[in-house]
């Protein structure tokens, strides 16, 4: 379970300028939540301070009764490997194949040759690109760019999916077929939290919605709640 | 699986070696330095091996002579002796009598008739017994001089030659102690500018790599294998840096070491670098090293936040 208990972010060591202004939040294991709101509505922070890139001034963030804030410095990639994170940009290495990519995060993770080498072909064929395993970012569409991020967030088996708007490089094709990838994961048992200003995806989804705006959060409709603004 | 430490020390090593190769005139710019730093510090250990060299030489030549009175007994004299030998500071003390100077005296002088016909009409011998003192080290002269000015034996002593000796004892210190303080300054200051000039090659290949660093980051790499490639890269600088001055700096010791010996008989700079290959070679090695690693430790604290 995730909690934000009065969580409060300020910009740049100035307190009147709050990002995130006294978020009360819980999510349960396997939800698949969405985050809406406008740009600088503080929807990136939130994921930020899942993964300990930031901290918060005020307020905890608790994950399975642990408070991040008081794992030490040491422990933050493994903290990183319990979640996946898929950016809008892609985040991909344009000089390594979709193998490459993928094997990559195992490799700096200290996974051995034998572990890649079976592992990396079964998440790309996951995500649906068993054959272009070979191909470089440059040679896949934006929607198989996605998924290939995609299985690099899947590959340490994380039990969280961060996607802080997946779809936005995205055509209305290819969005559908990220956001049905991801419902996919969250059905096998994983945590996704989804951040985006788009309302047709995150109608699409029909999942829980929450809604942020200033910092704080304006609506949270729990189950089958379309979000209608 | 985990890998184990061997294949995680050659991946880390892979991927420092791959950080070297691929901005190779950035990386060959960042030897050379580190090569003249090497190179001109190994040229340091020469010229401190050269002065030392010098200032024993000189050192073997300085000593404080003690001429007694002739009418001091040899008993006296030795009396004398044993009180210096008593002496820490004291290396040794040479007994010379009036018949063993006289001796020494006509053999330096052997073919010199007119010393030799001088000498055959004096009744008796006008050379003085004398004592030859040695020191630990040249600073030490004065503290002995002063220990024979106050011996109880010092009205048998007609003169003691120290001070003559004072000045080139002076010089000699004077050169010793400052070309030790020249030179580590000038080390210091060589592997300052070494140090910033690896500091800003791995400082541009972070920033070069900085998508890698982040994605690194985010899908949870660990710190030791997210940093350790920059210091293997740093390492890899010196290394190779002490390999090219090995290789370069004993044929050039072999070439240079004729002139010397030359002007300094029975300095032989190669045979002083050769018996000392094994010193030499990994101090160069631990020196440059510890250069590139030290400057890659400083930029990942500064510009790689984990």
């Amino acid at each position: 379970m995730i909690q934000f208990k009065d969580v409060t972010t300020i910009y740049d060591n100035d307190e009147s300028v709050k990002i995130l202004n006294g978020i009360n939040l819980e999510i349960k294991d396997g939800e698949f939540i969405s985050i809406i709101g406008p740009a600088g509505a503080g929807k990136s922070t939130m994921l930020r301070l899942l993964t300990r890139e930031i901290s918060p001034f005020k307020g905890k963030i608790v994950l399975d009764g642990v408070n991040l804030a008081e794992i030490p410095p040491k422990a933050i990639p493994l903290l990183r490997r319990k979640i996946g994170t898929v950016y809008q940009d892609f985040k991909l290495l344009s000089a390594k194949t979709a193998f490459e990519n993928v094997a990559f995060a195992m490799e700096v993770c200290g996974a051995d040759r034998g572990e890649i080498d079976s592992d990396v072909p079964k998440i790309l064929g996951i995500v649906g690109l068993g054959d272009k395993l070979q191909s470089f970012p440059h040679q896949l569409s934006g929607g198989e760019k996605q998924r290939l991020a995609i299985a690099r967030a899947l590959i340490h088996r994380p039990r969280i999916i961060l996607a802080d708007e997946p779809t936005g490089n995205l055509d209305l094709v290819n969005s559908y077929d990220v956001v049905k990838l991801l419902m996919k994961i969250n059905e096998l048992g994983t945590t996704v939290i989804l951040a985006t200003h788009n309302r047709e995806v995150v109608n699409a989804i029909g999942k829980r919605v929450i809604s942020i705006e200033k910092g704080k959060i304006v609506r949270d409709q729990v189950e089958n709640g379309k979000y209608v603004l | 699986m985990i890998e184990t430490f061997q294949e995680t020390a050659k991946r880390v090593f892979d991927v420092g070696w791959t950080n070297f190769k691929r901005n190779s005139y950035l990386s060959m710019g960042t030897t050379g330095v580190m090569v003249l730093v090497l190179f001109l510090f190994s040229g340091l250990m020469s010229l401190n091996y050269l002065s030392s060299q010098i200032i024993s030489g000189l050192e073997e030549k300085v000593d404080v002579s003690v001429y007694f009175k002739n009418d001091a007994s040899e008993q006296e004299i030795t009396q004398v002796k044993n009180d210096l030998e008593l002496l820490s500071t004291v290396k040794n003390v040479e007994y010379v009598s009036k018949d063993q100077a006289l001796n020494e005296f006509k053999a330096r002088h052997a073919g010199d008739t007119l010393v030799q016909d001088s000498l055959a009409e004096l009744d008796e011998n006008p050379l003085q017994a004398s004592l030859n003192v040695k020191a630990g080290n040249s600073s030490q002269y004065a503290s002995i001089v002063t220990f024979l000015e106050g011996n109880k034996f010092r009205s048998l002593v007609d003169k003691i030659n120290f001070y003559e000796n004072e000045q080139v004892i002076a010089r000699v210190l004077a050169i010793s102690g400052g070309l030790q303080n020249w030179g580590f300054l000038l080390t210091m200051a060589l592997a300052l500018i070494a140090v910033l000039v690896t500091f800003n090659t791995v400082r541009l290949t972070i920033y070069s790599q900085k998508q890698e660093i982040e994605i690194m980051r985010l899908v949870g790499g660990s710190n030791w294998h997210i940093k350790a490639p920059y210091l293997v890269e740093g390492g890899l600088y010196g290394a190779l840096a002490a390999i090219i001055v090995t290789v370069m700096f004993y044929p050039v010791a072999y070439f240079i070491s004729p002139k010397i010996e030359s002007l300094m008989p029975g300095v032989s700079l190669i045979s002083y670098f050769v018996s000392n290959i094994f010193q030499f070679v990994p101090l160069i090695f631990f020196i440059g090293i510890l250069l590139g690693v030290t400057s890659s430790f400083v930029a990942i604290r500064r510009f790689l936040k984990i």
